[in-house]
């Protein structure tokens, strides 16, 4: 049988390049675990700055919010202070004003003289002039005051009413005081002063054709039925109502304002504020007060605000009409200006609820005096964006609304782009992230350039570390191809190297023991030529040293064989029929037993030598001797008889330095009567009546040899024995005879076994003793020898 | 002392000698490590050596021959004393044993 042919797997080339090559696995690992690592480290660096980006951008941003929202409060809180100071400064003109006029109504007779005086004088007075066109009185111009008397108050003779030329007087006192309020204090358009219903003339400071602008822009004015209810309906019904309960006033002052609307005369958007006068005892109105001013200086307050680049304020009625604002307010607060027609003034109306921006739409101006803060979207373009929304009242006051008096509350609105307010975060926030694309961008560029770094230095080293790779798989080839000379050779000191040496060693043997077989073959030879001759040496030793220990077995039993009586001795014995048997276990037994018969006595001995052997055989021999001098000389008494053996045996055992001894009894037969003597197994006798005995000999001897003096032990024991009786020794071979479960074949067996061929002759008996015991032990080893006598009484 | 196979075992526990199973060895030679452990007990002169043999199945011709040896062997040393462990179930003891005791009238035989 050949050989399988190496499959192409193992023959498949490994290029150097190959994917298959330990240099491209190393350079994969090692590229592999850079990246990993590059990545991680990129990616966790990346991670971070992105974090830290948007944790900045969220804190600077609240703070911008914090910040900008009480900045925006302050303002606006400030701005309201400054608009509410501004009203206040006109309010409180008026106020004085109307308290002086008041002290002159409370004080008749004074106001009698002054008003005389000061009518009589031409630098306050001017002669009263009718115009017909017009149908009713003014005065000519020069002096600070314009008074006019309507139609009305006129009598016939185109001469006013008595009453009304009453308030003429009174009235006159304004231009005492009204060019110097109006060249002091707040700027005001004019100082005006209304009589009673009754007498409804006008007196205003500084001078104008006043009647005759009424006239334009007020048609039917002179008609009647007075100036308040064709003007300003309501009020004068209102500030009666006071009279009575003046807690009915929804702001605690006096003084009621109108709502911003274009003056006729000046054309501008302007504001009365009215302030009551009382008669003397307080029961009725006796005229009023009043001051016009240009909403100018509120509107400049409101519009001039810098909030931001586009931010802007935005005063509003309560009814959300806009007061002011500017352009950029009115256009991002989406606001529609309508004209509206009131009686006797004009209005504008931007209203804050017609807004197009629902946002704006919605709000609600009342919620509370404190600073709002809304944060909320107006649609720029279909673009909803963010806007602040900062809202705060003014201070309440009494207006006419065109019927009557009822409270108003003007609220100053902040509106600012939240984009501008968090534009430089935005910017910032723009620029972190253009950071955070940098760094990307530069990690994205080392990255790159530490796996091309990596993979050359990996390329480099891989060589290095591949090359003794590489020369041990040349070189195997080069053996695998029959080259036995080549050899490695590796420069660095690693487990290659050694792998390198080891494989130097391998091929250096495979070439000596390739190159050297047949010497090899030629000196193993020799050396097996060698080990066999000794071999044969040594077995013919072996046989010699055998044929040694044979020689001896064989004197041994030539021996044993010697010592044991022959058939013819026992075949003589007159009285007794003797039948033995004896089979060693070995070679040569340790048993013994004799029949000594000298014409009268008859002696048979039964003994156990321990061990086998040589040795035993001799001993043997020496009892046997010895027995047949002692039954040879007469002695008859077997104690004197086993002693005198005893001794003799143990002085030769003593001589010889063995260190056997022996069991060994005697049973003497004369006439009838058998004596036993000595140590041994138990005698069995089986009666001609068929009753068995068994006599134990333990007291009767002491093993001999192994005592010198055993006299003390020995004892007799004589027996009645007479025909047909049966008399058996033996030794342990036979109860102790094992079979293969163990089972001995003991003394019962043997016993038995005796006794059913009691019958036969001693013979007879020893021959079925022997064939049961052989049969017991079956194929099991036989340990001991097997020695039986038996005694049958003729 | 501690000889085992697979028919007996041999062992000692300070002055104690123990016998176990059965003892067939083929003669003294074969016995003489056994004996050489009995007189290595014997040479520590130990007020009381003790052989129990209540285990002992079965012991041949020169496992009794040993014994008897080793019996004579205490008795040139008076001081020793000794003591035999028998069994009345297993046979051999209960006559081998006494001879023990005749060789040396100190031993004290029990079986039991």
């Amino acid at each position: 049988m050949t050989a399988p042919a190496p499959t192409p797997q193992n023959e498949r080339q490994i290029g150097r390049f190959s994917l298959r090559s330990f240099r491209a696995k190393f350079m994969l690992v090692v590229g592999i675990a850079v990246l990993f690592d590059l990545a991680l480290a990129g990616g966790i660096g990346i991670w971070n700055v992105q974090r830290l980006s948007r944790d900045a951008t969220k804190q600077v941003g609240d703070g911008l919010t914090t910040a900008t929202e009480e900045y925006l409060q302050t303002y606006i809180d400030t701005t309201a202070f400054r608009a509410d100071l501004l009203i206040n400064r006109v309010h409180s003109e008026l106020a004085t004003l109307a308290s002086t006029m008041q002290t002159l109504i409370d004080h008749p007779d004074i106001q009698e003289a002054v008003g005389e005086t000061v009518s009589k004088s031409p630098d306050f007075s001017s002669p009263l002039v009718y115009d017909p066109k017009g149908g009713w009185v003014q005065n000519e111009a020069g002096v600070p005051s314009a008074v006019s008397v309507w139609g009305y108050l006129l009598d016939e003779n185109m001469q006013p009413v008595p009453k009304a030329a009453e308030e003429l007087k009174k009235s006159s006192f304004l231009s005492l005081v009204g060019p110097s309020m109006m060249s002091t204090g707040a700027p005001k358009l004019q100082i005006y002063y209304v009589g009673p219903k009754d007498a409804s003339i006008m007196r205003a400071t500084p001078y104008s054709e006043q009647a005759q602008t009424f006239d334009l822009l007020y048609p039917g004015h002179n008609e009647g039925p007075n100036f308040w209810d064709f003007f300003f309906p309501g009020v004068y019904e209102g500030w009666q109502g006071w009279i009575e309960d003046p807690s009915s006033r929804p702001v605690a002052s006096d003084i009621v304002t109108t709502a911003p609307y274009v003056d006729a005369i000046t054309g501008e958007l302007i504001v009365s504020f009215f302030h009551p006068l009382w008669s003397a005892d307080r029961k009725d109105l006796a005229g009023m007060v009043a001051v016009d001013i240009t909403l100018e200086q509120l509107t400049s307050l409101v519009e001039s605000l810098e909030i931001s680049e586009t931010g802007f304020g935005f005063l509003a009625m309560s009814d959300g009409n806009v007061v002011a604002t500017n352009s950029i307010g009115e256009k991002t607060l989406g606001l529609v200006s309508t004209d509206v027609s009131g009686q006797g003034v004009t209005g504008v109306n931007r209203n804050l609820t017609e807004s197009s921006q629902a946002a704006i739409a919605s709000l609600d101006l009342g919620a509370t005096r404190d600073t709002v803060i809304e944060h909320i979207f107006l649609d720029h373009g279909g673009e909803e964006v963010p806007y602040l929304l900062v809202l705060k009242q003014l201070n309440p006051t009494n207006l006419w609304d065109g019927a009557g008096i009822t409270g108003e509350t003007m609220t100053l609105g902040f509106v600012v782009s939240e984009r501008e307010i968090y534009q430089s975060l935005i910017d910032a926030t723009d620029n972190i992230s253009a950071a955070t694309t940098r760094i990307l961008n530069y990690q994205v560029i080392a990255f790159l350039f530490s796996i091309v770094v990596v993979f050359l230095a990996v390329y480099a080293i891989s060589g290095r570390i591949t090359k003794g790779l590489s020369r041990l798989a040349d070189a195997a080839k080069a053996l695998q191809n029959k080259d036995y000379s080549v050899r490695v050779e590796i420069p660095t000191r690693d487990e290659v190297a050694a792998v390198g040496l080891a494989f130097n060693r391998m091929a250096e043997e495979i070439s000596y023991h390739t190159e050297n077989l047949e010497n090899l073959v030629e000196e193993r030879t020799k050396k097996l030529e060698n080990a066999n001759s000794e071999i044969v040496a040594l077995n013919a030793r072996l046989k010699s040293e055998n044929l040694r220990l044979g020689a001896e077995l064989d004197v041994a039993r030539r021996i044993q064989e010697m010592v044991l009586p022959r058939r013819s001795e026992l075949d003589i014995i007159p009285q007794i029929e003797i039948a033995a048997f004896m089979e060693p276990a070995d070679e040569v037994g340790g048993d013994y037993y004799d029949v000594l018969f000298d014409g009268e006595h008859i002696k048979v001995g039964i003994g156990d030598v321990t061990g086998h052997g040589l040795e035993s055989g001799v001993l043997m021999l020496m009892v046997q001797s010895v027995a047949r001098a002692l039954q040879e000389k007469g002695d008859r008494d077997p104690v004197a008889f086993l002693d005198v053996l005893n001794r003799a045996v143990y002085k030769n055992i003593a001589r010889t330095r063995s260190d056997k001894h022996l069991t060994l009894a005697f049973v003497d037969y004369h006439e009838g009567k058998v004596t036993l003597s000595g140590q041994h197994e138990e005698v069995l006798i089986i009666r001609a009546n068929g009753e068995t005995e068994r006599i134990d000999t333990m007291d009767l001897g002491f093993p001999v040899g192994l005592e010198e003096d055993i006299l003390p032990f020995v004892a007799t024991l004589v027996l009645p024995f007479g025909p047909e009786d049966i008399l058996i020794l033996h030794t342990d071979g036979i109860t102790e005879a094992e079979n293969d479960r163990g089972e001995m074949f003991g003394l019962d067996r043997l016993s038995q076994s005796a006794h059913e061929n009691r019958l036969k002759s001693a013979k007879g008996i020893a021959e079925a003793v022997i064939t049961d015991v052989k049969s017991h032990i079956g194929g099991h080893k036989v340990f001991d020898d097997i020695t039986l006598v038996v005694l049958k009484h003729r | 002392m501690d000889i085992s196979t697979n028919d007996y075992r041999v062992w000692t526990e300070g002055s104690t000698i123990h016998y176990e199973g059965t003892m067939r060895l083929s003669g003294t030679d074969a016995y003489a490590p056994i004996l050489e452990g009995m007189n290595a007990i014997l040479a520590a002169k130990p007020d009381l050596i003790t052989l129990d043999l209540t285990s002992l199945q079965f012991l041949n011709s020169s496992g009794i021959n040993l014994l008897a040896k080793f019996t004579i062997e205490i008795r040139k040393q008076p001081d020793v004393g000794v003591r035999v462990l028998g069994s009345k179930s297993i046979p051999w003891q209960s006559k081998s044993l006494r001879n023990l005791q005749r060789l040396h009238p100190a031993l004290e035989l029990t079986i039991s």
